[in-house]
């Protein structure tokens, strides 16, 4: 069958004959040059990461394989500091893979364990918001990358593991956010409190105080009741707002706002 | 001779990713083409409705992973159309620098897997080698080489380093001489001219017709680009020019691409200019309370009633590596965008690939495919 579709061709180039040696010089002189100085590196022998190297591949040194100072940043593997952790559960809100658990460490008092985070490698996508969101800092992101293993069980990193990297010393990203100037406070619905004390009990930097306060509005010809009725007062300054005491709150009479 | 059908992928060295073209031939001529997509999708748009406005961002350098900056750049200011927030002005020129330097490493890298489709070996290993001083120059601010995590809605996440500028400066003056070198291997052989002229000629009405944009469509010399018709960013403070060519083949839409790229370096030498002597915030402030760093839990219902955000519609248009790209971002109330669409450039062009194909022979199919610059990671999303 002959086809009905009509044949396009190349068109000859113009003032392009004879044009084969130039890219051949262009080739020879680069190979020449790479005899000299290889733009590449031995691996697992040589670290771009290592700083006594990163003179040596430095654009100034005509060996350009990277720009100095660019490891200091880089996001890898977490370290954790388990001795500041505080429990307060947001880098494992903020995750977006949601590859964050809060596991039990030892070292808190029975009633209320401490938990820190258990980070799965697996699901991990290297995107900093965990250690963005750590009001302490304990959580950051070191230049370590080398995660392959032959059990998908042991991408996994307990605490206690990412307390070992930290320990290392290796250089962590220095960059932090500075918390926003206008943040809102956690603000009380007083006529629904209960005074239960689960917000202050919870509360991860004890931030919060019970105060007693007599029940509000005794009916006429009443006497004031004898029961002391608690309410949550909220320290703002050391507030790192978590919103865990929102969470456990059973009545809902914790809120986000501003104070009027 | 009887004619037949040929798979040209999903595993194909020519498709660049997954997707499948299957070619009718006969003989050695292309009869009919029948592209098809879908093999990488992943459904990013459905899932941006679950996330947080600034988780999405993890999602944008996964839709298209060489030019992750621009996709960042794109959703972030549909986002703040839709939330009604202003960026700082360095949060803009730091954005503008990003899209520019993930503009340079794009077209470095379409030109490494081009010129490679073509069977050269060394123009590839130079494209490489010159690619990842731009990555480590991201790395030095970001902290990621692919997937950056950089942008915020209401600004960027940090703020340059200290001594940034000259680093930058010595890449864009090692990148220079590197580009008359590339010309050097393509347009001063005899070889590659003779495998790309008049081939995948695809004219501007033709163009416009089927939505083809970005390279291709400058390559038929049309003057379109959404940096200066519609400038965002600070695209318009700063002087560049639109490259173009007239051939409208392969070998026009590597002129344009090499020329963007020297543009591209003039607009971030001025960029360097500007960051370097005007210092400020880069994250806006007065954002709400669910836009920073802590997502901590929102308690009882209505709270963002209560507050009485408003409401919005947020269309944002780039012109991306590949093209031009659009978002259009739903902001219904919450912490979660309610409808999140894009528009790949990279979709259009490929789709229309049976009007620059047919007539050609199989051989012509590579060199024809490679010009497109084709990214699955944002044809399927």
């Amino acid at each position: 069958m002959v086809a009905e579709v009509e044949q396009k061709g190349r068109s000859k180039p113009e003032n392009a004959d004879g044009l084969i040696l130039k890219p051949l010089y262009t080739a020879a002189r680069q190979f020449a040059k790479s005899l000299i100085r290889p733009s590449t590196i031995i691996y697992p022998f040589e670290r771009l990461e290592d700083p006594k190297f990163r003179e040596e591949v430095a654009i100034e040194s005509g060996r350009p394989i990277g720009v100095g100072q660019v490891w200091d940043n880089y996001r890898g593997v977490h370290a954790l500091n388990v001795n500041t952790c505080i429990s307060c559960n947001l880098c494992a809100f903020s995750c977006p893979d949601l590859c964050i658990d809060m596991v039990t460490v030892p070292g808190g008092d029975p009633k209320h364990p401490k938990k820190c985070p258990q980070i799965d490698y697996g699901k991990c996508s290297y995107c900093g918001f965990c250690s963005d969101a750590c009001p302490e800092g304990c959580l950051s992101m070191t230049t370590r990358y080398e995660l392959s293993t032959p059990k998908r069980a042991e991408m996994v990193y307990s605490p206690q593991k990412m307390f070992e990297i930290y320990q290392r010393k290796l250089p962590m990203n220095p960059i932090r956010l500075e918390r926003p100037a206008n943040e809102d406070s956690i603000l009380l619905d007083v006529p629904l409190c209960i005074g239960c004390n689960a917000c202050a009990r919870d509360c991860p930097t004890e931030c919060i105080t019970m105060i007693d306060i007599p029940k509000a509005n005794p009916k006429p010809g009443e006497k004031p009741a004898k029961r002391i009725w608690k309410e949550p007062v909220i320290n703002d300054s050391d507030c790192v707002r978590c919103g865990t005491c929102i969470s456990v709150c059973p009545k809902e009479c914790l809120f986000w706002g501003t104070h009027t | 001779m009887s004619e037949m059908w040929v798979n040209m992928g999903p595993q194909h060295p020519m498709t660049h990713g997954l997707w499948n073209l299957r070619v009718r031939i006969d003989g050695e001529m292309i009869v009919e083409v029948d592209p098809e997509m879908g093999y990488l999708h992943r459904g990013i748009e459905k899932i941006s409705e679950d996330r947080h406005y600034n988780e999405v961002i993890t999602l944008m350098d996964r839709t298209c992973y060489v030019a992750g900056m621009a996709w960042e750049h794109l959703y972030v200011m549909g986002a703040e159309k839709a939330l009604g927030i202003v960026p700082p002005e360095r949060a803009e020129w730091i954005r503008m620098l990003s899209e520019e330097f993930q503009r340079l490493a794009s077209h470095i890298m379409w030109y490494a897997a081009f010129v490679q489709d073509l069977g050269l070996m060394s123009p590839f290993l130079y494209g490489m080698r010159d690619r990842d001083l731009i990555l480590d120059l991201f790395q030095s601010y970001t902290g990621g080489r692919l997937t950056y995590e950089y942008m915020r809605v209401g600004g960027v996440r940090n703020d340059l380093p200290e001594g940034f500028p000259a680093q930058a400066r010595q890449v864009l003056d090692w990148l220079e001489p590197r580009l008359v070198e590339y010309d050097r291997l393509c347009m001063g052989s005899e070889i590659f001219r003779r495998r790309c002229d008049g081939l995948g000629v695809l004219k501007a009405n033709d163009c416009v017709r089927l939505g083809v944009t970005g390279p291709m469509l400058r390559s038929a010399g049309s003057k379109r680009d959404i940096r200066k018709d519609r400038p965002y960013s600070r695209y318009s403070q700063v002087e560049f020019d639109v490259a173009t060519a007239d051939s409208s083949d392969v070998t026009g839409r590597y002129l344009v691409r090499m020329e963007e790229m020297r543009q591209s370096i003039r607009i971030l030498r001025q960029a360097l200019d500007w960051l370097e002597h005007h210092p400020g915030p880069v994250l806006a402030d007065r954002l709400p309370r669910w836009l920073g760093a802590p997502y901590a839990p929102m308690g009882r219902e209505g709270y963002l009633l209560k507050r009485n955000y408003p409401k919005g519609v947020g269309l944002s248009a780039i012109e991306e590596p590949h093209g031009e790209a659009c978002a259009y971002v739903v902001n219904e109330g919450g912490e979660h965008p309610y409808r999140v669409k894009f528009r790949s450039p990279v979709f259009a062009n490929l789709s229309a690939c049976s009007h620059y194909l047919v007539g050609y022979h199989i051989a012509d199919i590579p060199p024809i495919m490679g010009s497109v610059d084709v990214c699955v990671g944002e044809v399927d999303r």
